[in-house]
């Protein structure tokens, strides 16, 4: 029973200094079962909720949270007195298969403190996930975090190991990095990040000559950005992400809201509303990801964040009243993804219900279409539904009625227990 | 002809139906498994014995006047815990006959948009239950599984978990429609079987050694600062949550 306590103990420990890595899918990759255990359902798989709302797909987990790194942002710095436990390979595996096999999970998402150096540290990784494809034979998905500064080789190895694997640029510019992350550079963080980009292209190339190469990462790669702890503009933030899914073709940017963890003078007092900011660039990433959009459409010099009461999309088509409305049986489906309301899915299917004759505002409610926004920004059969004048202003106080209750009441929510705020912000803002 | 169609519940017994009311042209007041008694006052009901030969004979042209795609909403209504699910197949399938494949697109016709709704709510579930199967490990060397969907999912989810799990034995008991998927090692095949509707498995002990790891571990995973309970009750609704370890 002792030992059951001790893995539990191990498992808080490492479990709370890896939740603040916000990737969580587990989509992506095609892996199939060959005689072993476990397969990757390319669509991902949630598995259950945390109360914080967030969905749990993997076992998220530190090997170890000792480190010799010391982020300013980060519980697991160096000069931070916590207990530090240490995960062995066989460890992990075994956990990670126990959890498999009664499908609280869907794979293994695991990161590290740093021991030692970059190169042990990574080899510690990949020892486990050896251990969980070759021994136990688990063909499930696993998300590896790369060390920064780790050998070429090991990252190599990393990739054909793992379905996706990551490295965390942690926060938007060279600057930032510098003030708050001194032992980590930029370099450190681009440089695997650039060798797996290349790896995956060339696997993908052998792939086409022979099916029988192993493939190297096959749900890509991803990151992660720190936002509020510096002093970027949204505009920054989201033009690098554009130039990421450009030029290193990621998958995914994750956002996270900086949330003070451990004080430090070198960190900002908390920001008004630092969820919905984040929130607000996942609605820009994914226009830029999903939508067509680029970033410059979004923000530019005049205007470099993004506005917190209309999401992006609506703010984008406010400003170009000159396009609207778009006529919902007419429209390329390029132009009706770019209608405030409609969605992938919406446009989707207004395309293909159209080939079978022409749509009236009714059915386009029949299809499932949410008109809420949508209705001032179309016409369907030539009939405009907005019940207003095409007009800036006017359109603008008319979206704004309805969600600013919800969406006021969903903010307060983390702010609403002064007790934990407060003492935040007095420590931070005091020594500042 | 308007009537009061019965038959065996079979998915089978359902195309026998089809077969014989489609050429008729017309929509019957009721079909069912055992179609409500008011009904039965005005118009007597007609029993149709499933017939495997017809049913042969019908599928090529279900096929070619249907999609993959439609036929499988089909197979989701079929599934539906919802009286009139017969109804919606068949009214569904007339406009397949009068008008072909274009049916397909035909997404906002009063006659397709309630099947497709439907159909829709049925993916969803059988989706949402590939993650909140929750396996225990029984004494005798399998690992079981109790849920409660309001639809049946089971045929829908089977081949994810045997291609998923196929080293293992295990059941999944539907409870809230008294059957459950076996799943045989040995010749590597699962079954639909008829179950009681409840039942008591005997655990090892490891099994609560790991149910409490991941009790924990799912704690721990919540950041305090961000709660937001109402988002997480979407998103996982009471009615599952006796079923899920982390909740218990």
């Amino acid at each position: 029973m002792a030992v059951a306590t001790e893995m539990m103990d191990k498992l808080k420990i490492l479990a709370e200094g890896a939740k603040y890595d916000v990737s969580c899918s587990s989509s992506g990759s095609f892996r199939r079962n060959k005689d072993g255990i476990g397969n990757a359902a390319s669509c991902g798989i949630c598995h259950t909720w945390t109360s914080d709302g967030r969905c749990v797909s993997l076992l998220k987990v530190l090997m170890t949270n000792s480190c010799i790194f010391d982020c300013a942002y980060c519980v697991n710095r160096r000069s931070n007195d916590v207990q530090r436990v240490l995960l062995t390979p066989a460890e992990v595996a075994e956990l990670t298969i126990g959890f498999y096999r009664r499908n609280y999970i869907e794979g293994l998402f695991l990161s590290t403190g740093v021991v030692r150096s970059p190169d042990y540290t990574m080899e510690l990784l990949i020892e486990a996930v050896r251990t969980l494809r070759e021994q136990y034979r688990f063909n499930g998905y696993i998300h590896l975090k790369l060390v920064p500064g780790a050998d070429p080789l090991l990252v190599q190895q990393a990739g054909l190991l793992a379905d996706r694997v990551s490295v965390n640029l942690e926060l938007p510019t060279r600057e930032g990095l510098a003030l708050l992350a001194p032992d980590k550079s930029r370099d450190a963080v681009i440089g695997p990040m650039r060798q797996v980009n290349s790896l995956i292209t060339i696997n993908r190339a052998e792939r086409k000559e022979s099916r029988k190469v192993a493939r190297f990462a096959p749900a890509g790669q991803s990151t992660q950005l720190i936002v509020g702890a510096t002093k970027e503009t949204d505009r920054q933030i989201v033009t690098l992400s554009e130039q990421l899914y450009q030029r290193m073709e990621l998958k995914r940017v994750y956002y996270s809201a900086f949330i003070p963890v451990v004080a430090d003078t070198r960190l900002p007092a908390l920001p008004n509303s630092p969820l919905r900011r984040e929130h607000r660039l996942y609605q820009a990433d994914w226009l830029l990801r999903y939508y067509g959009f680029s970033a410059q459409e979004l923000l530019d010099e005049e205007r470099p964040n993004l506005e917190t009461d209309l999401d992006p999309k609506t703010g984008w088509a406010l400003r170009h009243l000159e396009l609207f409305p778009v006529e919902i049986n007419g429209a390329d489906y390029e132009v009706l993804l770019r209608i405030p309301g409609i969605g992938v899915r919406s446009a989707q299917r207004i395309v293909r219900a159209r080939r079978q004759g022409h749509l009236s505002m009714d059915d386009l409610a029949k299809l499932g279409v949410v008109l809420k926004r949508a209705r001032y920004f179309i016409t369907a059969r030539g009939r405009y539904a907005g019940e207003c004048a095409i007009d800036s202003t006017l359109l603008r106080s008319r979206l704004l009625e309805t969600p600013a209750k919800k969406g006021a009441a969903q903010l307060e929510l983390p702010f609403s227990r002064p007790q934990a705020s407060d003492e935040a912000i007095s420590l931070i803002s005091g020594e500042l | 002809m308007s009537g009061v169609y019965r038959y065996d519940g079979s998915f089978s017994g359902l195309l026998t139906v089809m077969a014989r009311l489609l050429p008729q042209r017309t929509v019957p007041d009721a079909i069912g498994i055992d179609p409500p008694q008011q009904q039965s006052l005005f118009c007597e009901a007609i029993d149709v014995a499933t017939d495997e030969r017809l049913v042969e004979q019908f599928w090529p042209e279900l096929i070619a006047r249907l999609t993959p795609g439609c036929l499988h909403r089909i197979r989701q209504v079929f599934l539906a815990d919802y009286p009139e699910r017969e109804l919606l197949i068949c009214r569904y399938l007339l406009l397949a006959w009068e008008k072909g494949r274009g049916v397909a697109g035909m997404l906002a016709h009063p006659q397709v948009a309630p099947l497709w709704k439907l159909a829709q709510q049925v993916g969803h579930e059988a989706h949402r239950y590939l993650g909140f199967v929750r396996f225990q490990e029984v004494n005798g060397g399998f690992y079981y599984s109790a849920i409660a969907p309001d639809h049946r999912i089971l045929p829908l989810i089977a081949s994810h978990f045997a291609a998923r799990f196929s080293d293992q034995q295990w059941v999944i008991h539907d409870q809230n429609h008294g059957e459950g998927i076996v799943y045989d090692l040995r010749q590597r095949h699962w079954l639909l079987l008829p179950m009681e509707r409840h039942a008591k498995p005997d655990l090892t002990p490891d099994e609560e050694h790991f149910q409490q790891l991941w009790r924990s571990y799912f704690t721990t995973l919540a950041i305090d600062e961000r709660q937001n309970l109402r988002l997480q009750q979407g998103k996982v609704p009471l009615k599952v949550r006796p079923w899920l370890v982390e909740f218990g």
